[in-house]
């Protein structure tokens, strides 16, 4: 409905050349074409064909377009390949030729690198550069600082023995700059665990079958994920 | 009828010593150019040329003067024996082995040597079980089949899986030459079960004391207790079978007598037939059997992993080695605010990706990501591989290339 209105509404001031010239009108004396026609619809979906799919060739060629899909496991990445192997020299001859390849092959001097008229107009792709920027890390990443000596330890289990409510395992790793895994492995207090298991499990009988039924399904699916199902 | 000493009648019977090698000049020349159309009769074709050495082919029935290695030690000959009925035998008389329509249809559709003689294909199929006595059972084959089955997985997995777990190696020895894997391949050969064993049965059918149904399975092949309780990885290498068990297998010469499960005497019959292979035909035609019979058998070993903690062993196995330490990258992700978000997360170690994964959270994610960086590393597989049987009786020690030694899993 609306395309209607507005193709009979834009088409109005161009119907009588000879009036629109004499009358004052705000609209521009440029000559429009509409894609008003099936045929012109039709043409606009005929899109042309993947690269992948459309040879250079006549001559019948083997077309490789897999489906996106997980990396196989079998291939062995280069960085863990043995110093002896054979595949690095060969990876290597590979990465130099394809380069080469793709910088011998005539792109549009115009179209820039990276976009699909780029990408159309050469047949080969250039391999990412070495100084090409990683995806984001998920976690910041850290050094291990090692700055703890034995008095600060020493303080840290003194903090614990004496009042491990005030001083848990948070608060000690923030003020000494630590893990709180560190501070578990050197200030273990086995009464304050014993208590925090203790309302955990006060607070587990609480929980109606759906909520424990959802629990253990997700700790199930869970080990699955080392068994890559 | 003459009267045939039982001792005797297996070497007796077997076929006459054919000419190895064809009488026409020509004929084997012409024999390479054919292209079999079954792959079953090009395997048997190949096994004949592909061997340089005429003494490796050697396959020839044993003189009968000579004491032949499977044949059992020659029970005192008594002058006058009655002769028994079959009815009396506890497993079918060799005799019958050559008028055996099943065992020659066996012994076809393994497309087995025509030498390899039909006495012994019977004597593989009887289980102690069904006859104790071992001069006619199948226990000393069955133990001699074990151990190069073992022999060949082994090999075959260290060889071209250096870096393999010792629990994946387990696993896949399991897979691949394990009771229930063989059981299999022998209900795959066609292999039938006798409802009850005796000399009048047909020798074509696997003979064992069948156990009834609702009886418990006998001691022996139950699972016991193990004679210590912490079994470390090196006494399941050491002290028990190739499978890591907590026990050493039962001997099979223990359960003659006793009721057995249908799978205990399908994988006894299977190694049996191994050893008897063995023994007639010799090493290079018995592995040939082994590549096609049982490595045929696909197996993905990157299946048998099960990982608990893979971000820390990834992070302790870049240390080992020497490489930058594991950093998990957010390479896309989709519907993060959706009730079905997809994460695909990378493993990289400084610039090399190790491994990638895809799951719901990023926690799966890099769970999934490190752990297929773990698989990479262990299911790296060397280009060139020489197996150390392969160089069995070689003079030429050139063509031998020492296999890759890894230093081991990641111990966390």
């Amino acid at each position: 409905m609306s395309t209607c209105k507005t193709l009979s509404r834009i088409s109005v001031p161009t119907l009588p050349q000879t009036t629109t010239l004499l009358k004052p009108t705000h609209l521009p004396l440029v000559q429009r074409r509409h894609e008003s026609t099936t045929r012109r619809h039709k043409k606009l979906l005929a899109l042309p064909e993947a690269p992948s799919f459309t040879p250079s060739r006549s001559s019948p060629t083997l077309i490789f377009n897999p489906p996106s899909a997980a990396p196989n496991v079998y291939h062995t990445p280069l960085k863990f390949l043995p110093k002896d192997d054979k595949r690095r020299a060969l990876y290597a001859t590979h990465q130099a030729a394809s380069t080469q390849a793709a910088y011998r092959t005539h792109t549009s001097p115009i179209a820039a690198p990276g976009t699909p008229l780029h990408a159309a107009s050469s047949s080969s792709h250039l391999p990412p550069r070495p100084s090409a920027s990683l995806p984001p890390a998920l976690r910041a990443p850290y050094e291990k600082k090692y700055h703890l000596t034995d008095k600060d330890i020493a303080e840290i289990q003194r903090l614990r023995r004496e009042d491990a409510n005030r001083w848990t395992r948070v608060r000690l790793a923030e003020k000494f700059g630590c893990s709180q895994f560190f501070v578990g492995l050197v200030a273990k207090n086995e009464a304050k665990a014993e208590r925090v298991r203790e309302s955990h499990e006060k607070a587990r009988e609480r929980w109606g079958a759906g909520r424990r039924m959802a629990r253990e399904e997700r700790g199930r699916r869970r080990v699955l994920w080392g068994r890559d199902a | 009828m003459k009267r045939v000493r039982i001792s005797r009648c297996a070497t007796q019977l077997l076929a006459g010593r054919t000419p190895r090698r064809p009488s026409c000049p020509c004929a084997a020349g012409l024999q390479r150019d054919i292209t079999p159309h079954d792959y079953r009769i090009q395997a048997r074709s190949l096994s004949t040329v592909a061997i340089e050495k005429d003494s490796e082919l050697d396959i020839g029935t044993p003189d009968p003067t000579s004491s032949q290695p499977a044949a059992a030690p020659a029970p005192p000959a008594i002058p006058h024996r009655k002769r028994l009925a079959p009815e009396q035998l506890p497993s079918p008389h060799p005799f019958a082995a050559s008028h055996s329509t099943k065992l020659s249809a066996l012994r076809a559709r393994l497309s087995l040597h025509q030498r390899f003689p039909l006495q012994t294909l019977a004597r593989t199929l009887v289980h102690p079980s069904a006859d104790p006595d071992p001069a006619f059972n199948n226990a000393s084959l069955s133990i001699l089949g074990a151990n190069l089955l073992g022999y060949y997985t082994t090999e075959y997995l260290l060889c071209n899986y250096p870096r393999l777990p010792i629990p994946v190696i387990f696993a896949a020895q399991h897979a691949y030459t394990g009771p229930k894997a063989l059981a299999t391949v022998a209900s795959e050969w066609g292999i039938e079960a006798a409802a009850e064993p005796g000399g009048e049965v047909d020798p074509g059918l696997l003979q064992f004391r069948r156990l009834r149904s609702g009886s418990r399975v006998p001691a022996a092949l139950r699972r016991q207790v193990p004679w210590k309780w912490n079994v470390t990885t090196t006494h399941r290498i050491v002290a028990t079978d190739e499978f890591g068990s907590d026990n050493t297998p039962p001997d099979p010469q223990s359960l003659s007598a006793v009721p057995v499960p249908m799978e205990e005497a399908a994988q006894s019959f299977v190694r049996a037939l191994i050893g008897a292979l063995h023994l007639h035909l010799g090493s290079p035609l018995v592995k040939r059997f082994y590549r096609d019979h049982f490595l045929s058998r696909q197996l993905d070993l990157s299946t048998l992993f099960d990982f608990r903690t893979p971000t820390r062993d990834l992070s302790k196995l870049c240390a080992r080695e020497g490489f930058e330490a594991p950093v998990a990258r957010l390479i896309s992700e989709t519907g993060r605010a959706s009730r079905h978000p997809v994460f695909v997360v990378g493993v990289y170690s400084g610039k090399d990706k190790l491994g990638e994964g895809a799951g719901a959270s990023l926690e799966e994610a890099r769970f999934r990501a490190a752990a297929a960086a773990l698989k990479a590393w262990y299911l790296y597989r060397p280009i060139e591989v020489t197996l150390p049987s392969s160089m069995e009786g070689e003079l030429d020690t050139r063509k031998w290339k020492p296999n890759m030694v890894d230093c081991g899993e990641v111990i966390v």
